[in-house]
């Protein structure tokens, strides 16, 4: 096992603790430096990915990784925070301890599923893929067991990690900078779009279980 | 010249110009005259589709002028209810709108003439923003609730869409290599026996899932009514068609592949028996949700899930000419759903107002009387929908259904009874909408944007029962090589 893997490894395991962390934690605050740990590491494998294939792109990637969704990001999820008055404890829609007990189970799944399946492909890429579809399954996981808005927000940043964590373990994939960016655009909308239309005025607080108010009234 | 690039930069470009200058009605002058010029570029993509990332085949140079017909459509009829509505919003707001409304017809554009999946994935990512920005336009609360549903479902949509073609290129190292060739549609389709069977069924779930978010299939289909009944009609409904259409033809797309490397013997599963469960799960979920509905655009939402659903059930049961008949049933539904809409928004505001709400079938009753025309074409819409003689929708469904029987004769039982249900509560409304007697109404008039109504059903009537020669080899040689 030369260096390359090793590294590849230990960088996509730290990604994979912070999306399982994310699930045993209350308060925003700390799934949000969560996130920022995650989104840092994520830059660094991207580096270190790039470095190892020989490909300029990934630097790249690394680069809008670590400044947009290492530091502007976060700053911007604190500030929401910060300006909802949301330092509170998060409502949760499952027992903590469950909601743990079904990460596991998902990381298990991610692991059986996709490890037999790609026998063939390069060792580094199928081990890889398996932690990266372990993290787009917590996030979905995430973004189930929480009520708060922002807390399901987080869930999908950290889904969206693992989607771009898969994205760099390809050998030689075009246009892997360019989904970053998409996928960014897309979640600049999402924080944005929090932020702006205050969905608080609207909805008394950042609780979507008042979603269910159309089919109350009937479709 | 390159057509298909022209196509996809003019409404882009455009949107450009939309975005930043004019007042309500200017734009929609504007935005109508870029739309009929989009319409004449992609009857140009039949001569030259073009090469390399964007290479459009026949079968999405079809529907692009689809798109474009529809959208010239919803841009004429737009006229008259953005000169109606201009005061609900500001006029930047406006200017956004339309903005949007050429970005949903570029990004549908792309997605048709992509032969990347990538670039496939970038565009319906492009329109999933545009039309939740578009839903959230009037920033009513309600509204804004169905942008956030939107906005959540279609992400984790998109994101697995995304996994499942990263996976596709996974599964095509074997054969293609690293580079863009294992992405394009045309060289995987030729490789498909040599990809990697296995990998290949677990990208086709994610892509399935995540298409299937964009084309509402049970379960996933939780956006769409809201996204119909809480945005600005023409941009909401009538544009929602073609972007659904991309998703339906991308997941065929990636079922032939799985489809062609299992019957080469590759370890790839059939993909038939996922759709034909998703399909036949939306089929029946339409059919008992039409029946609490009191909102008409989360009714016909809920027949745009219905159809969706019949196209994938049909491209389940496999073959060409099932193939044939989901791809026509495709082509069919969107030309009347626009024209159903367009029909919708105008009997609307001949009521008063055609903003979200005003939508009730207790609202838009005796329609024959308000309006002779508009009502009569609106209930000749909805009685097309039904999918009963003479409508076009009978022939596709015919197929459907007579393949159904042909290879799968226990599938036809619960196809046959899901159709049924759907049709008979389809149907329950045309006599109201038409007939109801209000207490002294006078005639209005239905507005010249009417005849196009009539032409897209017309042209509907006419593709399916005097189809001309060469669109049945176009659609018969598609749905052999996609078989």
């Amino acid at each position: 096992m030369s260096l390359t893997f090793s590294l590849a490894h230990l960088l996509g395991g730290v990604i994979l603790l912070c999306g399982f962390l994310q699930l045993s934690q209350r308060r925003l605050a700390a799934m949000i430096t969560l996130y920022q740990t995650e989104a840092l590491v994520l830059a660094a494998a991207a580096f270190w990915q790039g470095y190892a294939q020989g490909a300029v792109d990934l630097y790249f990637t690394g680069l809008i990784t670590l400044a947009l969704k290492g530091v502007l990001l976060p700053w911007g999820l604190r500030e929401i925070v910060l300006r909802f008055n949301m330092v509170r404890a998060v409502e949760t829609a499952l027992p903590m301890a469950l909601s743990m007990i079904l990460g596991l189970a998902l990381i298990g799944i991610a692991v059986l599923v996709v490890l037999p399946t790609t026998a063939s492909a390069l060792s580094l890429t199928r081990e890889d893929a398996a932690i990266a579809l372990s993290v787009v399954l917590l996030g979905l996981l995430l973004m189930i067991v929480r009520r708060n808005a922002l807390a399901q927000l987080i869930g999908f940043l950290s889904m969206e990690n693992g989607l771009v964590l898969a994205a760099i373990g390809m050998p030689g994939m075009p246009f892997v900078a360019e989904f970053s960016v998409a996928l960014l655009v897309l979640l600049a909308f999402l924080v944005v779009g929090v932020f702006l239309f205050r969905l608080r005025e609207h909805f008394d607080t950042l609780d979507l279980s008042g979603l269910e108010e159309i089919e109350r009234r009937g479709r | 010249m390159n057509f298909a690039l022209s196509a996809i930069a003019l409404p882009l470009l455009a949107a450009l110009g939309l975005g930043l200058a004019g007042t309500p009605r200017q734009g929609a002058l504007a935005n109508a005259g870029v739309c009929a010029a989009l319409l004449a570029l992609t009857l140009g993509v039949f001569w030259h589709g073009g090469g390399g990332l964007v290479a459009a085949d026949r079968l999405a140079a079809l529907f692009g002028v689809l798109t474009g017909l529809a959208g010239l459509t919803a841009a004429l009829v737009n006229i008259g209810y953005v000169t109606a509505e201009a005061a609900r919003m500001p006029p930047r707001r406006w200017r956004l709108y339309h903005a949007l409304f050429q970005i949903v017809l570029g990004a549908a554009l792309l997605g048709l003439y992509a032969d990347n999946a990538g670039l496939l994935w970038a565009a319906l990512e492009a329109g999933t923003i545009a039309m939740t920005l578009g839903v959230s336009l009037y920033r009513t609360p309600r509204g804004l609730e169905a942008a956030w549903k939107y906005f959540i479902l279609g992400g984790v949509g998109i994101g697995l869409a995304l996994f499942g073609t990263m996976l596709v290129y996974l599964a095509a190292q074997p054969a293609l290599g690293p580079g863009f060739a294992a992405m394009s549609f045309a060289a995987l389709s030729a490789h498909a026996a040599a990809m990697d069977g296995a990998l290949l069924t677990l990208a086709f779930v994610f892509i399935l899932f995540g298409y299937g978010t964009k084309a509402a299939l049970v379960p996933l289909h939780g956006w769409l009514p809201d996204a119909y009944a809480e945005g600005p009609a023409p941009l909401t409904t009538a544009l929602s068609g073609p972007l659904i259409n991309v998703a339906l033809l991308a997941i065929l797309r990636f079922r032939h592949l799985m489809q062609a490397n299992a019957a080469a013997g590759g370890k790839a599963m059939e993909p038939g028996a996922f759709l034909v469960t998703l399909g036949l799960a939306s089929l029946f979920l339409a059919a008992f949700s039409f029946l609490r509905r009191r909102d008409a655009r989360r009714f016909f939402g809920f027949s745009s899930i219905e159809h969706s659903g019949l196209a994938v059930f049909a491209f389940g049961i496999g073959g060409p000419a099932a193939i044939f008949g989901g791809i026509l049933h495709m082509a069919l539904h969107t030309l009347l759903k626009s024209g159903l809409f367009l029909a919708l928004i105008r009997a609307a505001s001949l009521r008063g107002s055609a903003a979200p709400g005003q939508y009730g079938f207790s609202h838009l009753r005796g329609l024959a009387h308000a309006s002779p025309y508009t009502g009569w074409l609106l209930g000749g819409c909805v009685f097309a929908l039904a999918g009963l003689p003479p409508s076009g929708l009978f022939v596709s469904e015919f197929i459907i259904v007579s393949q159904t029987i042909q290879r799968a004769p226990a599938l036809s039982l619960p196809l046959g009874l899901g159709m049924l249900l759907c049709a008979v509560a389809v149907l329950r409304h045309v006599g109201p909408l038409l007939f109801a007697r209000l207490p002294q109404e006078k005639p209005k008039p239905a507005g010249r944007a009417m005849h196009l109504v009539a032409l897209h059903l017309g042209l509907m009537v006419l593709l399916a029962f005097a189809m001309p020669a060469p669109l049945v080899l176009l659609l018969s040689q598609a749905a052999e090589a996609l078989r």
